[in-house]
């Protein structure tokens, strides 16, 4: 992989998901006990299908995503871990070292990816009590500590709406081959989310929309050093039509699955989450773009569905557009994850490798030029 | 019961814990010598090891996470604060780590003893307030470990609603870890009263501690001791080791003092006191705190030969003290020589105990 090719991240799975082809299985109540031997396979799969990062999601049905990164970046020796995470939950001092001692378990593979938190009900249960827009300011607080503690070479003083820290410095550094700090993605459709991409993250995540409306929300945030990145759900066969057929086969007798995302939804107070579950009612955003998943398997499915080569290009049209990283999912999430790696990664390699081999022979003026 | 005897992880590779400056320590760790220490521990007879938290330190949580997976037996005793983190993430970082090493971990909760650290984590609490915070956060915790539905609260300083978590505490012994909390002021008893299995003290003669230890056990909690530990072949040895590790710590820093003005630590102070006051470095033949103006309160110290010091925890033993938690120095080769010379000293006197016991009980 070279250094200017899009990044494929997925989503890691956690209890029984590896092998569910139906829905069902997802909103059941997860039993919550970490599956490591299943994991570190996952994590080797993803290794071999050249997968970049595996998203640790947080949530409170699920096992520590830090704690979990610690054991399975040990067993499984090249990929990283994007490590979702809220502000909140941690004083940013003691965040900062739980990291950094990560980072020196796991040589650095790691990157964050902070999200606000989408769900009131959630923070709530953690003991978060502010609403959208304070948590947004709290998050942005947050950063600017922890980014000062891996940046700034003297002690870090800060005064601010949610946190004081006065004298913070720590002794465990940030350990890594090639950063200084871990990558931070901020996920989050809304205003405030783009504002904190913008100055506190390395990349902005955000859900995908039609090529065209997405230009214009890349451009800027692009043009100001940060990267963007989107959140997708893949089926990608063979054929256009057998993706459709999965496509089709997994939105029918789903009704559960329809009611419990709508109510879900109903919970929460991410603008992008909510965009996203509108949009699924109008169902095919573009002839790839399935946006109907997202009624059936929650905000952050909207799906690319078709042939390797047509959701290949699709990667091809956003990165002209700007974006650079993805982080995918899949159902059954194992399989799709390395029949992705083996019939789309390469499309993608090729046409990225012809497209530069074509830009560079437009500026060499190659031979051809003249004509 | 038998004494159990857990170890303080130092978790720089600072061999001699506590004699090195705090500035001097790089945070960064070895994790392949931390393995071999815990792995050392478990040979040694040694339950937990204490995992500490602090600036100077590397994240007590991720290392016993890691030092879980390359280990068997032994246990994690890791250091929580409240008021860094929330109870709801807390509890289910140590459920984590149970279902992951089979609950070897239980925690030691310290409110705190100094405030300028305290200040660095953004936690900005008088002593008194962070018992009372301490408190609420236990409460928060227990309730999540009863799973027994969802947790509600609302306190002073947390308010938790519906609050769930899916990955439970795993052990096959407990339903929840077992929670140390160390504190010598009135409000650690109290705290310890109600909600702590084990409260810690500094080592202080058995006399001393005679009066103040039965109180809490009849409340059901148990007593330990944090003390260090020199021990060598023999007791002329064991004495001309303290005082050359002084004569280097001399050259070095005055630690305890300048500690002393800072803390808000009831116990750390009134250790020092004791420290300043007695006349002697001896407050008995085998409990030395010449090293306490230097390293602080912790570094009150078990000096002797290996019978001596077995002798000195039986004596322990016998005013109801049940757990010690041990620094050494030096850290691999005291805990070695612990585990090889002390110990079986300790269990065949504990037998001997019994068989008392039972012919009194008999006669």
């Amino acid at each position: 992989m070279k250094n200017e090719d899009l990044k494929f991240h997925w989503r890691l799975s956690y209890s029984g998901e590896a092998e569910t082809t139906t829905w069902d299985r997802q909103f059941s109540v997860e039993d919550g006990a970490p599956h490591i031997e299943m994991q570190v396979d996952f994590c080797r799969k993803a290794e071999e299908a050249g997968i970049d990062s595996l998203l640790t999601d947080f949530g409170y049905g699920k096992p520590d995503p830090m704690l979990l990164a610690a054991i399975l970046g040990q067993q499984a020796k090249k990929i990283k871990f994007i490590l979702a995470y809220r502000s909140g939950l941690f004083a940013p001092t003691m965040f900062v070292q739980q990291l950094n001692t990560l980072s020196s378990l796991i040589d650095g593979r790691l990157s964050l990816n902070i999200v606000a938190g989408y769900s009131p009900d959630e923070q709530r249960a953690y003991g978060d009590f502010l609403s959208h827009d304070e948590r947004y300011e709290r998050t942005e607080e947050f950063l600017a500590i922890c980014r000062a503690f891996w940046e700034s070479k003297d002690s870090v003083d800060f005064q601010g709406n949610h946190y004081r820290v006065e004298k913070g410095a720590l002794k465990a550094r940030y350990v890594s081959p090639d950063r200084s700090f871990p990558e931070i993605f901020i996920g989050g459709g809304s205003e405030q989310a783009n504002r904190l991409a913008l100055s506190q993250g390395t990349c902005w995540m955000r859900l995908p929309e039609a090529s065209e409306a997405l230009r214009e929300s890349v451009a800027p945030v692009v043009a100001r050093g940060v990267e963007v990145g989107l959140r997708l759900a893949v089926i990608a066969r063979p054929t256009r039509e057998e993706a459709l057929n999965t496509a089709m086969a997994m939105a029918e007798g789903v009704d559960r699955a329809r009611e419990f995302v709508k109510t879900s939804v109903g919970h929460m107070d991410s603008v992008s989450f909510k965009a996203s579950y509108e949009m699924g009612g109008r169902e095919w955003l573009t002839p790839c773009l399935w946006a109907g998943a997202a009624r059936i398997y929650g905000p952050a499915a909207i799906a690319l569905v078709g042939s390797a080569e047509e959701v290949a290009r699709a990667f091809i049209e956003y990165k002209r557009l700007g974006i650079t990283q993805f982080i995918l999912s899949g159902w059954p999430k194992l399989d799709e994850m390395v029949n992705f790696g083996r019939i789309v990664i390469p499309i993608v390699r090729e046409m990225e490798s012809e497209a530069a081999a074509y830009a560079c022979s437009g500026r060499c003026e190659a031979p051809n030029a003249s004509r | 019961m038998p004494l159990r005897f857990h170890w303080s992880l130092s978790s720089v590779g600072d061999k001699f814990r506590g004699a090195k400056a705090r500035t001097e320590m790089s945070g960064l760790f070895d994790f392949d010598e931390q393995a071999e220490f815990s792995r050392a521990a478990e040979a040694s007879g040694i339950e937990s090891l204490l995992m500490a938290l602090g600036s100077y330190r590397p994240d007590p949580m991720a290392l016993s996470m890691a030092l879980g997976m390359v280990t068997k037996k032994i246990k994690f005793m890791a250091a929580v604060r409240p008021g860094i983190v929330s109870p709801t993430y807390f509890v289910q970082q140590v459920n984590s780590i149970s279902a992951l090493t089979g609950g070897r971990i239980s925690i030691n909760l310290v409110t705190g003893n100094a405030p300028h650290e305290l200040d660095y984590y953004g936690a900005f609490l008088e002593h008194d307030e962070r018992y009372e915070r301490a408190d609420e956060f236990l409460a928060i915790c227990r309730a999540f470990w009863k799973r027994d539905g969802e947790v509600n609260f609302e306190g002073k300083y947390y308010t938790i609603k519906g609050g769930r978590l899916n990955t439970p505490f795993v052990s096959d012994e407990r339903v929840a870890p077992e929670i140390f909390l160390g504190g010598n002021s009135e409000l650690a008893e109290q705290l310890a009263m109600k909600h702590a299995d084990c409260l810690w003290r500094f080592a202080d003669t058995p006399e001393n501690l005679s009066e103040r230890v039965p109180p809490i056990l009849n409340r059901g909690v148990e007593v330990g001791l944090l003390v260090s530990i020199l021990a060598r072949p023999t007791h002329e040895q064991a004495v001309s080791d303290a005082y050359a590790m002084v004569e280097t710590l001399k050259a070095q820093r005055t630690f305890g003092k300048d500690f002393a003005r800072k803390t808000d630590s009831v116990s750390y102070k009134a250790t020092l006191e004791l420290a300043e006051k007695s006349q002697s470095d001896w407050l008995t033949p085998y409990l030395w705190t010449g090293a306490i103006p230097y390293m602080g309160s912790p570094s009150i110290a078990l000096v002797g030969s290996a019978e001596e010091i077995a002798a000195a925890l039986i004596e322990y033993k016998k005013i109801g003290i049940s757990q010690f938690l041990f620094i050494g120095w030096p850290d691999l080769d005291e805990m070695t020589f612990f585990g090889r010379e002390i110990l079986p000293l300790v269990r065949k006197r504990e037998l001997e105990m019994e068989g008392e016991c039972q012919l009194a009980a008999r006669g």
